[in-house]
């Protein structure tokens, strides 16, 4: 059963109600004409992650040496709650700080984390995670991009695929390949501006181009920019799942209730039973992921069970916008709103972050312990 | 409430579930050799009164309801005790009988002397009787959160005898777990029953930070319980084959006793239409839960 939280929280009821009160009085809306060019969306997240940084809210829950304010990391949880439920910044992207910045606390060399840190939480920069490549999707582990050394530094030579912002960002966390096998794998902190570097924006259904390929043309790295030690990187990678599962996604889900009650106005066919059962859906993800959140904070390592926060999310956010083309009929064929765009994202929700039948490899060898396929 | 609760250690419950458990199990046991219409159910109520199961719903129901209730579902035993819970919880006395609500308007009455039952699980008791007056909410919920535990633990049962099938029997040379269509509904069901736990265990939380709303996360906790029972029923059919069909493994009773259970103060698929319509009515989802 859930675990007890009692003394964190009087602190985070106190932040919820100075935070709303803070957002009520400083407007940090997007202008809703540029909603939905990925530009704005981008310059949006800067001057949300700015104001909320010069007021200390964006520091809570990171620790003081890398610019934090220190407190138990439920703070994030509860800002990027507000920030999604607001609309104020389109919740995938503002997230990114979750995987991205846990990772530089935990394996940069703690003189780098202290200078870049805070200029990702400060809204300075974007950063994006070089992880997928054309032949490494689900099979992450046998990606190619390698990493040769040469004297002090390193060269890289590969091709990254799905990289979300490259386009925008100034650096990346990049996992090459050093040696064989998953322990050949080598993370690195990259200044996307260094010579060789090529990046393509994606062209997706949805028409918001926020992929990109990344191209890798004898790259040099000092050695200085490694996380960790040669062969850490699938740790590397490992180690931001708990991270993804649970602040991440206790933020997308506040988005999509968010949504839910814009379709519960907008809905032209009353079929309650079809919103009842979105509703389920959706609250039994909170639910989960509210019990996460609180393991989290007690202290537990998360594994393989957040594998089903996963698979509920995923399948909430399709049955969401599912039951949108189905209750707002013609919309998303003939209109140009939100929906559309929208809808089209929540077809990738089963494949990105790990596909669905994944997930479910992961809980039927890890928590159902039915032994190898 | 939270505070008396916290007075109940982790050890003293492990050790009154532990009791509770092998009460059940010997009940299981003898209605599964017995020939005589003996009245297991009624039998079990007054070996689980007994070991303090009134005292403990009386004292503390947060502990005593998930606890009792996910017990029989996981043991396929069976007692009344949804009366207990609700007549408890509207201030009356708990040992009597009051007409339920089922599915489809129809009313219920779980009676405490059992003679052979005409119900989908002829194991209970659980007779069609004319309407009754509605139940008290507070204990409508409550009722709902007890059965919602039932069909958990009714959920995990029936994993727990699929995983095991699948672990065993070989089919082309090697255990039918190694084949991903087989596993994929085993981790379908694993999530669902997860899914649902975590709704329950939210409708039941005293804390600061419990539900807003404990009627509603009742009702969807009952949903959730009903739905992902189902789910259970479907995969494990399946998973078991023509085992699974037979009288003679265990899993028919379960899967019956799920069928019954949901329909029990309100079905799945009707506590779902009555949380869009209250949805629809408010015109935003209450997030019932925080952090």
């Amino acid at each position: 059963m859930a675990v007890d939280s009692g003394a964190l929280t009087s602190d985070v009821a106190s932040f919820r109600a100075e935070l709303r009160s803070w957002l009520d009085s400083h407007d940090l809306t997007p202008d809703p004409a540029a909603e939905h060019s990925l530009d704005a969306q981008v310059a949006q997240l800067s001057r949300v992650r700015a104001a909320l940084y010069d007021a200390g809210w964006m520091r809570y829950g990171w620790p003081e040496a890398v610019g934090g304010l220190g407190g138990p990391a439920v703070l994030r949880a509860v800002l990027g709650e507000e920030v999604s439920a607001r609309g104020l910044a389109e919740p995938g992207i503002y997230s990114m700080v979750e995987v991205l910045a846990p990772t530089m606390i935990s394996y940069a060399p703690p003189p780098l984390a202290a200078q870049m840190v805070p200029l990702l939480l400060n809204g300075e920069e974007q950063w994006c995670q070089g992880f997928s490549e054309p032949g490494s999707g689900s099979d992450l582990a046998s990606l190619t991009t390698k990493a040769e050394q040469r004297g002090s530094s390193w060269v890289v030579t590969g091709q990254k695929v799905w990289t979300s912002l490259a386009q925008y960002s100034q650096r990346c966390v990049l996992l090459t390949r050093t040696a064989p096998g998953h322990g050949g794998i080598t993370a690195f902190f990259i200044d996307l501006d260094s010579p060789g570097i090529t990046i393509r924006p994606l062209r997706t259904m949805h028409g918001v181009d926020e992929f990109a390929e990344v191209f890798f043309d004898g790259v040099t790295v000092p050695g200085s920019r490694m996380l960790g030690q040669p062969g850490d990187g699938w740790r590397v990678a490992m180690d931001l799942l708990p991270y993804e599962r649970s602040t991440c996604f206790w933020h997308r889900i506040a988005y999509l209730f968010n949504r839910l009650d814009r379709l519960t106005a907008a809905a032209t066919v009353p079929d309650e039973a079809a919103l009842g059962s979105v509703y389920l859906s959706l609250y039994t993800a909170r639910c989960r992921s509210r019990e996460t959140q609180r393991r989290l904070g007690a202290g537990e390592t998360l594994g393989p069970e957040t594998s089903v926060d996963k698979i509920l999310l995923q399948t909430a956010e399709q049955q969401l916008y599912d039951t949108a083309r189905d209750l707002l009929p013609s919309v998303i064929e003939l209109s140009e709103s939100p929906w559309r765009s929208e809808y089209l994202y929540s077809r990738a929700a089963t494949i990105y972050g790990g596909t669905a039948e994944i997930q479910r490899n992961i809980v039927a060898r890890r928590l159902l312990d039915l032994g190898k396929e | 409430m939270a505070e008396t609760d916290e007075l109940m250690d982790a050890a003293e419950r492990d050790l009154l579930a532990a009791a509770f458990r092998k009460a059940m199990t010997t009940s299981t046991l003898a209605s599964a050799s017995s020939s005589t219409l003996s009245a297991p159910g009624d039998d079990l109520a007054a070996a689980l009164r007994e070991l303090g199961w009134t005292d403990l719903l009386a004292e503390f129901p947060s502990v005593a309801i998930p606890m009792v209730f996910r017990l029989l579902g996981e043991t396929g035993a069976h007692a009344p005790l949804v009366n207990d819970v609700v007549l408890a919880t509207a201030g009356r006395d708990p040992d009597g009988t009051l007409p339920l609500p089922y599915a489809g308007g129809s009313w219920v009455v779980w009676e405490r002397s059992a003679s052979p039952g005409t119900a989908l699980d002829d194991s209970i008791p659980l007779r069609r009787t004319d309407a009754g007056a509605a139940v008290d909410r507070a204990a409508l919920a409550a009722g709902r959160r007890a059965v919602g535990w039932w069909l958990l633990g009714s959920g995990r049962a029936m994993l727990a005898l699929a995983r095991a099938h699948a672990l065993d029997r070989t089919q082309f040379g090697r255990p039918i777990a190694s084949f991903q269509a087989v596993r994929h509904r085993l981790a379908e069901t694993l999530v669902a029953l997860d899914g649902a736990e975590a709704v329950l265990a939210a409708a039941g939380d005293r804390s600061d930070t419990g539900p807003a709303d404990v009627e509603l996360a009742s009702l969807l906790a009952k949903a959730a319980a009903g739905q992902a029972a189902l789910t259970a029923a479907r995969h494990c059919q399946q998973v078991l084959g023509g085992i699974g069909f037979t009288a003679e493994h265990a899993l028919h009773i379960h899967v019956k006793r799920a069928l019954l259970l949901d329909g029990l103060l309100g079905s799945a698929r009707e506590l779902t239409r009555e949380a869009g319509r209250r949805l629809a009515a408010d015109g935003a989802a209450l997030r019932l839960v925080d952090l």
